[in-house]
């Protein structure tokens, strides 16, 4: 039986009137690689920031790698593991390529050479196709170029759960192919990712499991064609074909 | 003509043009130290240099705060006020601690002594405005930050018997030489050797971890604390920091090194101003750049007291005199006022930017860099018409 990494036990938020997030429960093992979908406002960003500690949750608990992280700070929660990248990209903007590299390098591994963590991030760069930029400064870098800085952090962070906050969104389709890339070298390194993103084919060919939210409720959770054919996600989120 | 083609060689290259860069640094810290030396010059000028060595920390410093970790504070000089006032008050009444037992007697403080606890007063309150200011950021932190800027001016000023109010605080002497040009020397050399030692301790944490932890941590705490920075834990930091080295400035020069009082006017909102003007035009993000900006804009501003321009075509004034004599007044400050919105519209990175850039040798690094990938963006481009 696989460990689980992530487990999260009737997490609720509530923005005053709102519930952003109601009562989800579900758990993340390795190396498994989950689509999180949703129509928009289905609450998938605030729940990547109550998994995160970006916000802290109104009830329920969060457990990584069975520890418990729910309302613990963000830097926190990525030292025990959870990584993730944001729906528009957060690059240090006056920092080189290569800086933006060293920041999780450094605050993961403190007491590493700097010559072996520049040589690890270039070493990610060049897979990510982006070594050439490594001295310019990442508000130069194109809108694929900053998606593609943003997943190569993270793996200086060596996180064992990845959430990617569309990370498909606005990006060239040659660059979108790296970012496939990406994706498969880091499950077959036996991490857990859980994918959110409106693009459907990417979601349906790449995961494995499903997890569809609604309103902030979660209401499906299973392979992807079991899902595709849930008549409630159907209502919520997919739509019927025409001919039906 | 070797000669010439060695210096067009160091320039080429980023690594040469380094070299060069510390080799005019090298020269510009051997003129601060011939100077005092310099028998023609008077101790009026060494006043002005020491004055400027003063300023030069308080800007760095603030480059520190707000250009390198972001935090765009109003209350630095109050900080150092902290630290002047404290180190002026102990040495005045000393300090009782029953409950600890403690029992200190102004004659038992030295100079150096109220130095130490001055600029330990003024860590612990970074500390605890460091804290306070965890949560707010950009306006509201500036706002914060000077309110609590005139709070302590305002309690400076009101408390006349403990304080002195608008007449100032007397610190205790840290030299105590007879001899004026002698004391005038020495008192150069402490100043340009604080201020070589605050840009050395603060140039050594900028490019540790922990420079780049508040760099990012400027550039976007939520994206930086997602990457495992403490952000808490280096914003205190930082606060602490900058402030200690500014309390540790002010109870220096008020010492009756530089001067020899605190007055309230001088944590004026006005006065904060300055030292943040000092460091755009010199480059907030640069230490060095922020302390030649105040170091260079102090000497020019105090220059420029009176103007004097000499008549051209051979004409005269009515006395007779071929020289006309301005005497600026508050205009040097509407001039200075001019640099600061032409810095800010034109070159944002500060005055001196290109110049520190060039020594960098970064555009030679970035035209590798942006050929490499028009280079890349070309081959896509012509794949994308393979396709087509």
């Amino acid at each position: 039986m696989s460990e689980i990494n992530l487990e999260l036990n009737r997490i609720a938020k509530r923005f005053g009137g709102n519930q952003a997030v109601d009562h989800v429960s579900f758990s993340v093992t390795k190396p498994q690689l989950i689509g999180m979908i949703g129509p928009n406002g289905a609450g998938k960003t605030t729940l990547t920031n109550l998994m995160s500690g970006m916000l802290k949750p109104s009830s329920g608990t969060i457990y990584l790698n069975g520890r418990r992280i729910d309302g613990r700070a963000p830097y926190d929660v990525t030292r025990a593991g959870l990584g993730r990248t944001f729906q528009i990209t957060r690059a240090l903007n006056r920092m080189t390529v290569m800086e933006n590299m060293m920041v999780p390098g450094l605050a993961h591994e403190p007491g590493a050479r700097k010559a072996d963590l520049t040589e690890r991030a270039r070493q990610i760069l060049s897979f990510l196709t982006i070594d050439h930029l490594t001295n310019e400064y990442s508000r130069a870098l194109s809108g694929g170029q900053r998606k593609l800085l943003e997943l190569g952090r993270l793996l200086m962070l060596d996180p064992s759960v990845i959430i990617l906050d569309e990370p498909f969104a606005g990006v060239h389709p040659r660059l979108q192919e790296t970012i496939y890339n990406y994706i498969h070298r880091v499950h077959e390194d036996g991490k857990a990712i859980i994918l959110i993103s409106h693009n459907m084919g990417a979601v349906f060919e790449l995961s494995q499991r499903l997890i569809v939210l609604n309103f902030g409720a979660l209401i499906a959770d299973g392979e992807p064609q079991q899902v595709k054919n849930d008549p409630a996600v159907i209502d919520a989120y997919l739509g019927h074909d025409e001919d039906d | 003509m070797a000669l010439f083609k060695q210096i067009q060689s160091a320039i080429d290259n980023s690594i040469g043009r380094r070299r060069l860069g510390y080799l005019l640094l090298g020269l510009v810290v051997l003129f601060f130290l011939w100077f005092p030396n310099d028998t023609s010059q008077s101790n009026y000028a060494k006043t002005v240099f020491i004055s400027g060595f003063f300023y030069a920390i308080l800007s760095s410093s603030w480059a520190m705060l707000a250009g390198i970790a972001g935090q765009f504070s109003f209350g630095h000089m109050a900080f150092m006020g902290i630290g002047a006032y404290v180190a002026g008050l102990f040495a005045r009444d000393g300090i009782t601690v029953a409950a600890l037992g403690i029992a200190l007697t102004p004659e038992s403080i030295s100079a150096v002594g109220a130095i130490i606890i001055g600029t330990i007063a003024a860590g612990a309150v970074g500390l605890v405005i460091g804290w306070l200011l965890l949560r707010l950021r950009s306006s509201y932190l500036a706002l914060f930050t000077i309110a609590f800027s005139e709070l302590f001016r305002i309690a400076m000023l009101t408390e006349y018997d403990f304080t002195g109010g608008s007449n100032g605080l007397s610190l205790r002497p840290l030299l105590e030489v007879a001899d004026v040009d002698t004391a005038r020397q020495i008192e150069y050399y402490l100043m340009f050797g604080l201020l070589v030692a605050c840009l050395l301790v603060m140039y050594r944490v900028a490019h540790s971890p922990i420079g780049i932890f508040l760099r990012a941590m400027r550039e976007d705490e939520d994206a930086a604390s997602a990457l495992g920075v403490n952000v808490v834990r280096y914003k205190i930091l930082v606060f602490v920091f900058t402030s200690m080295i500014v309390g540790l400035a002010g109870a220096i020069f008020y010492s009756d090194v530089g001067s020899e009082r605190i007055i309230p006017e001088q944590l004026e909102v006005l006065q904060m101003s300055l030292i943040i003007a000092y460091a755009c035009i010199g480059g907030m993000e640069s230490l060095l750049g922020a302390a030649a900006g105040a170091f260079i804009s102090r000497y020019l501003l105090e220059a420029m007291r009176e103007v004097i321009i000499t008549l051209p075509f051979g004409l005269t004034m009515a006395d007779g005199s071929d020289a006309f004599v301005w005497e600026t007044g508050a205009w040097r400050f509407a001039l200075f006022g001019l640099v600061m919105v032409f810095t800010l519209r034109y070159m944002r990175n500060g005055l001196l930017f290109p110049i520190f850039n060039w020594f960098s040798g970064r555009d030679l690094v970035l035209k590798e860099t942006v050929a490499k990938r028009k280079h890349d963006d070309d081959h896509v481009a012509m794949l994308e018409d393979q396709d087509e």
